[in-house]
């Protein structure tokens, strides 16, 4: 057992910033050329790199001072593109990668829908087969960076005469497509909308656009979920991102604050959970590296990081009594660090409340673990074994 | 970076479980009544010697085995796992203490007798009324005939009647310092208390011009030292405590049945379940890298050890009331032995300090960083 991380002199690491100090502003093109767009990703796209590598690459980037291109491009470097490497064809990866990876062309996730949030499976969003094309017909909602966009990753139902579950296939469409139109969420923070609604009417997708096979987008969907899960398992405060208990304490510290018994507690017992979740992430990261299955620790790690970083932008907020009420995105002080969206408290608390819902919401991911990890009876979903078609009919749902 | 156990590892702790699944017999303790007088508290450690079990951590070349903290942490796991009763903790305990305040020769002789299996040990620093910040408190000590003699009394004393020899911590004209007290001599009288948790022995001892000798090598750290690898010792009982009671009341939530289905069924049930595989997944992180800081001497060792014992202590707590809301009302009776998991996570929770104590030490380490 070794719980030493990479450190200063790690060959590995003296290579990776020996690169950065030769290239101070690269391109993306130049990034993923590297092989550090995606490094994960076996040759040619990535370096194939272990979790070790990985983790020695993003704090090169972080001490470089660029933005990682899965910051950027989170949807195709993170979630979605690694499914072209397993499902994908030849012609599918050299068209859609390489803009991918070099961050010239942004993707899009358009899963949810207005009437299944929980219920992934039951999507509505039809795509029917017309000669060399698809037709694709329905809402999406909650689509971070659909706006601007350049491929949208779409589950749709091919088949309503299966099982909700079998009938779903995925596509990779052009967001310019005409049928396509995207609005704006304002969600309750107020600030610049995250969030869009996708609306798609009539639009014409090459058939080649289609992901594996026919009805093979239930399987494609989750294991892109659980590759979601897994990067939001880190101890900031919105889904693993974002500003930490480390932080916390230290901006209370700064201001005094931290001499308030109640708040001297609740820091140190909101400390110590964020220590141990980053542990969970290293524990996870040593697992890939040893080949041990990964399985259940997306699922858990969210589970416990999405409260924790509710509480975390929530002790912060109370820290600052009226005064946390007034919009002001510099509540306490924190280092000069750049997390994107969730660069302050402000915004990181009163962004809490999607914490528990995005990706999954804590009530299904507690399901999720009942079931996958102890054991316990799955629900039963009196839709999973009949026709989707017929699952919306309200006689035979009650029958089933 | 490995955060695997190793073969070796793994071995160790299965034939703790082995050894201990055959050896361990709580069924005396589950009559009503019973106390830990009941427990053979002894019973097992003629073969707890023979496995070599207080030799783990002691020097090689005091005699030991020269094991390190990952090493005994995988033998205190199933201990606490199985809720063991046996006086492993005071010998623990005393030996550490001997290891941080002996002079080499008395670490020679004595930690020697306990790898050897003659010398069971006990560890005495909480006052009468179980404060920890000051562990010479309640006792002290006065030069006589060459040697010292001790006056007063100390609480919570854990494994004391077993013990040959007591370690005791006591306020000299030098400051706090630790002795050593024969078990057995004139002016000791040990109390066995009527403690809660009777998997475990916990006693009042008291002084009354006890013969005492000086550990030479006394200095003011080396309670925090010795406190230290006892936070781990504990939050690795409650760790696997954690794992134990969870897999109990999974087990039972499959087979129990209301309303025509498994209670296992109900997210009333499920998602309350699921909340402790999360804690005990954090707390089995936590015991493991703490076990590793203080075997590798981690500059961050103290920390890693106090954020241990405060997190597994209130994880376990936790997971004991779920335990025994899952079983319902048979889980409350005196015949099962969800009561003695119950028990132990509320005493683990209270031996070394509390939680929020532990949670104090790491916020003054933050802020010592910080400053």
């Amino acid at each position: 057992m070794d719980f030493n991380l990479p450190g200063e002199n790690d060959p590995r690491r003296v290579e990776i910033r020996r690169w950065f100090e030769e290239n101070p502003s690269p391109t993306y093109k130049q990034i993923a050329d590297r092989g550090l767009a995606a490094a994960n990703w076996p040759a040619p796209w990535g370096l194939g790199a272990d979790p070790e590598l990985q983790y020695i690459i993003e704090e090169e980037f972080v001490r470089a001072g660029i933005p990682t291109p899965h910051s950027i491009n989170a949807i195709a470097v993170n979630q979605c593109g690694q499914s072209l490497l397993a499902y994908g064809t030849e012609a599918q990866r050299e068209r859609f990668l390489p803009p991918a990876l070099a961050c010239d062309e942004i993707w899009c996730m358009l899963f949810s829908e207005p009437s299944g949030g929980s219920d992934v499976a039951a999507v509505r969003t039809t795509a029917r087969r017309e000669g060399d094309h698809y037709i694709i017909n329905g809402q999406k909602i909650w689509n971070s960076a659909a706006d601007y966009a350049s491929v949208g990753v779409v589950v749709a139902r091919t088949d309503p005469s299966v099982p909700k579950h079998k009938g779903l296939s995925q596509f990779l469409i052009d967001m310019k497509s005409p049928g396509i139109t995207v609005n704006p969420i304002h969600d309750m923070t107020g600030e610049k909308p995250e969030y869009n609604e996708v609306f798609l009417d009539n639009v014409k997708v090459p058939a080649d656009r289609l992901l594996g096979r026919e009805g093979q987008g239930w399987q494609i969907t989750v294991e892109q979920l659980q590759t979601e899960r897994a990067g939001m398992t880190k101890p900031g405060a919105v889904w693993g991102f974002g500003p930490t208990a480390r932080e916390l304490v230290h901006g209370l510290i700064e201001t005094g604050k931290i001499k308030d018994p109640q708040f001297r507690d609740e820091a140190a017992r909101l400390y110590i959970e964020g220590e141990l979740l980053r542990l969970l992430v290293y524990r996870g990261m040593s697992n890939r590296i040893n080949g041990t299955p990964a399985g259940i620790e997306g699922n858990v790690g969210k589970m416990v990081a999405s409260p924790h970083g509710q509480q975390i932008s929530d002790l912060a907020k109370r820290t600052q009594g009226m005064a946390g009420l007034v919009r002001n995105p510099d509540v306490l002080p924190l280092p000069d660090k750049s997390y994107g969206l969730f660069s302050n408290w402000d915004y990181s608390f009163w962004f809490g409340p999607a914490a528990t819902l995005g990706v999954g919401t804590q009530e299904i991911l507690k399901n999720t673990v009942a079931e996958q990890v102890l054991g316990l009876p799955r629900e039963v979903d009196s839709t999973a074994l009949i026709a989707f078609a017929d699952a919306n009919k309200p006689n035979i749902q009650a029958a089933a | 970076m490995n955060f695997a156990l190793s073969e070796d590892h793994v071995a160790l702790r299965d034939s703790a479980a082995s050894f201990l699944d055959k050896e361990v017999d709580l069924s005396p303790l589950l009559k009503h009544g019973a106390t830990v007088a009941d427990a053979g508290y002894d019973r097992m450690w003629g073969k707890i010697v023979d496995l070599g079990w207080p030799a783990m951590t002691i020097q090689e070349a005091y005699g030991g085995l020269g094991m390190d903290c990952t090493d005994l942490i995988m033998i205190v796991g199933e201990m606490g796992r199985t809720l063991a009763p046996s006086p492993l903790f005071g010998t623990l305990a005393g030996s550490w203490a001997i290891e941080a305040a002996g002079s080499e020769e008395q670490k020679e002789r004595l930690l020697g007798a306990v790898a050897g299996g003659e010398l069971k040990l006990a560890l005495a620093v909480a006052s009468p009324a179980g404060d920890l910040s000051d562990p010479g408190a309640g006792v002290n000590s006065k030069r006589a005939d060459g040697g010292y003699v001790l006056n007063g009394c100390k609480g919570f004393v854990v494994d004391a009647a077993s013990a040959d020899t007591i370690v005791v911590g006591a306020e000299s004209d030098q400051g706090n310092r630790f002795y050593l007290v024969d078990a057995n001599a004139p002016g000791v009288s040990i109390e066995v208390l009527d403690w809660r948790d009777i998997t475990r022995q916990v006693c009042s001892v008291s002084f009354n011009g006890a013969a005492a000798t000086l550990l030479e090598g006394s200095t003011e750290g080396a309670w925090e030292w010795v406190r230290d690898r006892l936070y781990l010792v504990l939050a690795a009982e409650s760790s696997a405590g954690i794992g134990v009671v969870l897999a109990d009341a999974v087990d039972y939530a499959k087979q129990r049945t209301a309303f025509g289905k498994p209670i296992g069924a109900f997210q009333a049930i499920k998602h309350q379940l699921a909340e402790i595989v999360g804690q005990r997944e954090l707390a089995n992180a936590a015991v493991q890298y703490a076990a590793w800081a203080i075997s590798s001497n981690a500059p961050d060792a103290s920390k890693a050890v106090a954020m241990a014992q405060s997190y597994a202590s209130d994880a376990y707590k936790a997971a004991t009331y779920r335990n025994i809301q899952v079983f319902g009302a048979i889980g409350f009776t005196w015949e099962m032995k969800n009561h003695l998991y119950y028990k132990r996570a509320r005493a683990n929770s209270e031996l070394l300090g509390s939680a929020r104590d532990q949670r104090e030490q790491v916020v003054r380490m933050l802020e010592r960083e910080a400053a």
